[in-house]
């Protein structure tokens, strides 16, 4: 399990690379964080509508309601124009960080 | 479930109300249905998965943190009752099926005395007192079935009353409802009209058939009068209330005062005009052995009644 404050400054990029296909909706997504980090990395509830709310206030995401086949309406998020650029602007700041930080990484023999 | 749905008030109780706050909530606790489902039917046993989807709803702060809301605290200010998607279903649900019972109740007792009609006219003739007496058995009967619909009905809806004070409903379902009242107005007004129509034509009827059938088809005409302003007190009561329903729960024309008034104005005017009638029949007829022309109460009742509240229901209507 991987604490929420080392994974706290890619929430939004783990989000946006599930919008990249097709739109989503939350539990669909916390379904897919879940599943691609072999639940090494569960997200919250709280964790995930805060950066929701953070994604679309900066124009990376749209929502619209849609029905599901039992009737239920959700809020689906949709990734715009600015938010795929953003998503590729954080890969590659991803890429520095993740050199930067091995620098300073040792090789643990964990036995 | 209701554990997570307890969970989840609790930690928005000290949230703003507002319709952002109550959407998120909404959406959140979709989520949270989903993966308890999705946990047992992974063959999870109940409180294990409600463990588990708690532990994963996070850190409330996160959530006030983000959408800079500024805390409030219960008692703060006066907060309305809360009303689920299910519980405004539920009451829609029971509206429609307590006014079905009370327009049903209405019903039977403005048909009760048209069946003692008949039955005088047909069974045992008018001169007999005895006619009058056999008769009274079905129309009391029919009241005592109104009766029990009445009860029933009140009792069902006894614990709704607090829609009337004003309720918190989540923003979607707001206007789910909207679209659903504005669905219903060309519903309603037709019924109405269908309903004047029917309360119109009524007297008229009665002089057709008498004038077709000489006078002792008079109490068959009687009969067919009362059965269609029953129809039609029917088509009021059940299409107002359901009507009512929605605009209780969205106070659409405001549940105001004012009108609570009139509608009591309503209620305890026909709960005086009706047992009056029955009363003054029955001494009439008993007293004064006036069977033979003492039963013209209800039809003018009936119809007085009836004009009254369709021309009061329209006159409402346009008023809005």
């Amino acid at each position: 399990m991987i604490s929420s404050d080392v994974i706290r400054g890619y929430n939004d990029t783990i989000i946006l690379y599930l919008l990249l296909d097709h739109p989503s909706y939350g539990y669909e997504i916390s379904k897919k964080i879940k599943e691609m980090s072999d639940e090494k990395y569960i997200i919250k509830e709280t964790t995930l509508y805060s950066a929701f709310n953070r994604l679309q206030k900066n124009g990376y995401v749209e929502s619209f309601y849609q029905e599901q086949s039992h009737g239920k309406r959700r809020t689906y998020y949709r990734i715009t124009e600015s938010g795929v650029n953003y998503y590729y602007e954080k890969c590659q700041e991803w890429e520095v960080t993740k050199e930067v930080i091995n620098q300073f990484i040792k090789e643990v023999n964990f036995k | 479930m209701n554990t997570i749905i307890s969970y989840l008030d609790n930690m928005f109780r000290n949230l703003p109300k507002t319709q952002e706050m109550e959407k998120l909530k909404e959406e959140i606790l979709a989520n949270m249905e989903d993966k308890y489902h999705e946990l047992l039917s992974d063959g999870k046993k109940e409180n294990e998965a409600i463990g588990i989807v708690i532990s994963e709803f996070g850190n409330i702060d996160e959530l006030i943190e983000e959408f800079e809301v500024e805390q409030q605290h219960v008692g703060d200010e006066k907060s309305l009752p809360f009303m689920s998607e299910e519980e405004v279903n539920d009451y829609l649900r029971m509206n429609k099926r307590s006014a079905k019972m009370i327009g049903l109740g209405v019903m039977l007792c403005i048909l009760a005395p048209a069946l003692l009609i008949i039955t005088n006219q047909f069974i045992f003739g008018f001169d007999e007192s005895f006619g009058g007496v056999a008769g009274l058995v079905p129309l009391f009967l029919f009241i005592a079935v109104a009766v029990v619909l009445f009860i029933y009905a009140g009792m069902e809806m006894e614990k709704y009353k607090y829609i009337e004070y004003g309720v918190e409903i989540p923003r979607e379902i707001r206007s789910m409802l909207q679209q659903k009242n504005e669905d219903y107005h060309p519903t309603f007004v037709k019924f109405l009209i269908v309903g004047v129509v029917l309360i119109l034509l009524a007297p008229l009827t009665l002089i057709v058939i008498s004038t077709l059938l000489g006078a002792d088809a008079g109490s068959i005409g009687v009969f067919v009068l009362l059965s269609m302003v029953a129809l039609a007190v029917y088509i009021f009561v059940y299409f107002g209330m359901v009507r009512d329903g929605y605009r209780k729960l969205l106070r659409i024309g405001e549940y105001s005062k004012k009108e609570k008034e009139e509608n009591r104005v309503i209620d305890a005017a026909s709960s005086i005009i009706w047992p009056l009638a029955v009363v003054i029949f029955l001494i009439s007829g008993f007293i004064y052995e006036a069977w033979a022309i003492n039963w013209l109460i209800f039809p003018i009742t009936a119809l007085l009644s009836a004009m009254f509240y369709g021309a009061y229901k329209l006159l409402k209507t346009n008023g809005r």
